[in-house]
């Protein structure tokens, strides 16, 4: 295994790693405001579960991030690359928009979706306002994962 | 992720706060013919009949946010009641029980064997010291009067230094704002009973809005001079009210406090929003107690509406 390829391995578990671990902290915080209202009216379950699950996103886009790197330097499927240290510093550098906005975004949308819940929770035919609110972050993690998609496809491999 | 604390208990109170008591719903309940009609109407809104109490409003505070220290402070003032009413219980061989006011911090028991055993140490840090001078006090004076005058300010110092401790400015706020209510209160009495120097000094807490040795002199110079000193605070409004009537006074006293739970009224986060909702819970828990004394006493609608306390939603 060259240290290129070593290089573009660690940029594929970045991207995995850091928009997985935003993801958790701000589906973990939804939850928690979300699990006080159901505790209280279980009939709001469905609605405070749709903010529940926008924080998730940012895994699934740091796992489609990390998927297209091992894709593209063949550690899935046709046999690993053997990549120089340029070609994999490549890949470790386009794996940082999604891994590190996924991250910080994945925790805000987690804490503006929280705060939707209080909408919810007061004004229950007000919640389409509180996912319009906890969606705009989702722009920028959706921007990071355009970009790092971009920046894998056009690594000369 | 800080600054996201109690998000489960924060949650929880906001789907709390639709089974409030609404403008309308106090409207409803003043032009109430009968018992009947205020309970149904009642139970209509919280879903049940039975007046909740506010120690089951603390238990739930407590479920959802146990670790949530600061707001213990909100209820200080019932644990130094609760130690008022021991002592005087001890002394006069009665029974504290029936004196002791719950939600508390300090359990009947645990204050009973502190007294009796003349040892404070299974008190909280914040009453341990004032437990011991009022004892001392009372039995060595045998006046009732100072004793609660020293715990009374006691409970107001210590709510301001653990508020002070907690970080909380909500709590901070909580706590100047009641001692301010308290001293205005304590210094006009002073002032109309021609109180001494000493006693008014023992009585009086101070806080940083309601400099303690202005109002101590103000309360000595007489009542004129007592609330033109007022004007120059931020109370004057409070002042112009306790001039005026007691029952109004007490009212802009809640209502104050009211004002400040409101300011949490839009937070996702922190212990801010438990503690609005537990004053929030106090002053309807209030306006129906004062509500069903009206009705009872045949008061008029206007007497009834003046006298209701701000509400939350």
């Amino acid at each position: 295994m060259t240290n290129g390829l070593v290089l573009a391995i660690i940029g594929a578990a970045l991207a995995a790693l850091l928009a997985g671990i935003g993801s958790a902290k701000g589906v973990s915080l939804v939850g928690e405001a979300a699990a006080g209202v159901v505790s209280v009216d279980p009939s709001k379950f469905s609605k405070v579960l749709l903010l529940e699950l926008l924080p998730g996103t940012q895994g699934l886009y740091g796992l489609i991030a990390a998927m297209f790197i091992l894709l593209r330097t063949g550690v899935l499927g046709s046999g690993a690359e053997a990549l120089t240290t340029q070609q994999g510093l490549g890949f470790l550098a386009a794996s940082l928009p999604i891994a590190v906005v996924g991250l910080i975004s994945g925790i805000m949308q987690g804490r503006t979706a929280a705060a939707g819940v209080s909408i919810t929770a007061k004004k229950p035919d007000h919640n389409g306002k509180a996912i319009i609110m906890a969606a705009m972050v989702e722009t920028y993690a959706i921007l990071a994962l355009l970009i790092s998609v971009l920046m894998i496809l056009n690594i000369a491999v | 992720m800080n600054g996201t604390k109690y998000a489960n208990a924060v949650g929880a109170v906001r789907a709390m706060e639709n089974n409030l008591l609404s403008r309308s719903d106090i409207e409803q309940l003043i032009n109430a013919r009968s018992k009947a009609e205020m309970s149904s109407i009642t139970a209509s809104k919280t879903g049940t009949a039975k007046s909740e109490d506010l120690s089951d409003v603390w238990a739930m505070l407590m479920e959802y946010a146990p670790d949530c220290k600061e707001l213990e402070i909100l209820l200080y003032r019932n644990d130094f009641h609760n130690l008022k009413a021991v002592l005087k219980a001890i002394i006069s061989n009665r029974d504290p029980k029936q004196y002791y006011i719950a939600p508390s911090n300090v359990g009947l028991k645990e204050l009973t064997e502190a007294i009796n055993t003349k040892d404070p140490s299974g008190l909280p840090e914040y009453m341990r010291r004032t437990a011991s001078e009022a004892y001392e006090l009372v039995t060595r004076t045998l006046d009732g009067q100072l004793s609660d005058s020293l715990i009374d300010k006691a409970a107001l110092e210590a709510m301001q230094n653990s508020a002070a401790a907690s970080g909380s400015e909500f709590m901070q706020r909580y706590a100047q704002l009641t001692t301010a209510c308290a001293d205005l209160k304590t210094a006009y009495r002073c002032c109309l009973l021609g109180k001494s120097a000493q006693f008014t000094e023992t009585a009086v807490c101070g806080s940083p809005e309601l400099e303690k040795d202005a109002l101590i002199k103000a309360s000595l110079a007489g009542t004129e001079q007592f609330f033109s000193h007022l004007e120059t605070t931020p109370y004057s409004d409070g002042a112009a009210l306790l001039k005026e009537s007691a029952a109004k006074y007490e009212k802009w006293c809640d209502d104050v406090l009211m004002e400040l739970a409101e300011s949490a009224r839009m937070l996702a986060f922190g212990s801010e929003s438990l503690a609005a909702y537990f004053i929030a819970k106090e002053a309807e828990i209030k306006n129906l107690r004062i509500l069903s004394v009206c009705k009872e006493f045949g008061a008029d609608k206007e007497t009834i509406t003046e006298r209701m306390r701000k509400l939350y939603v």
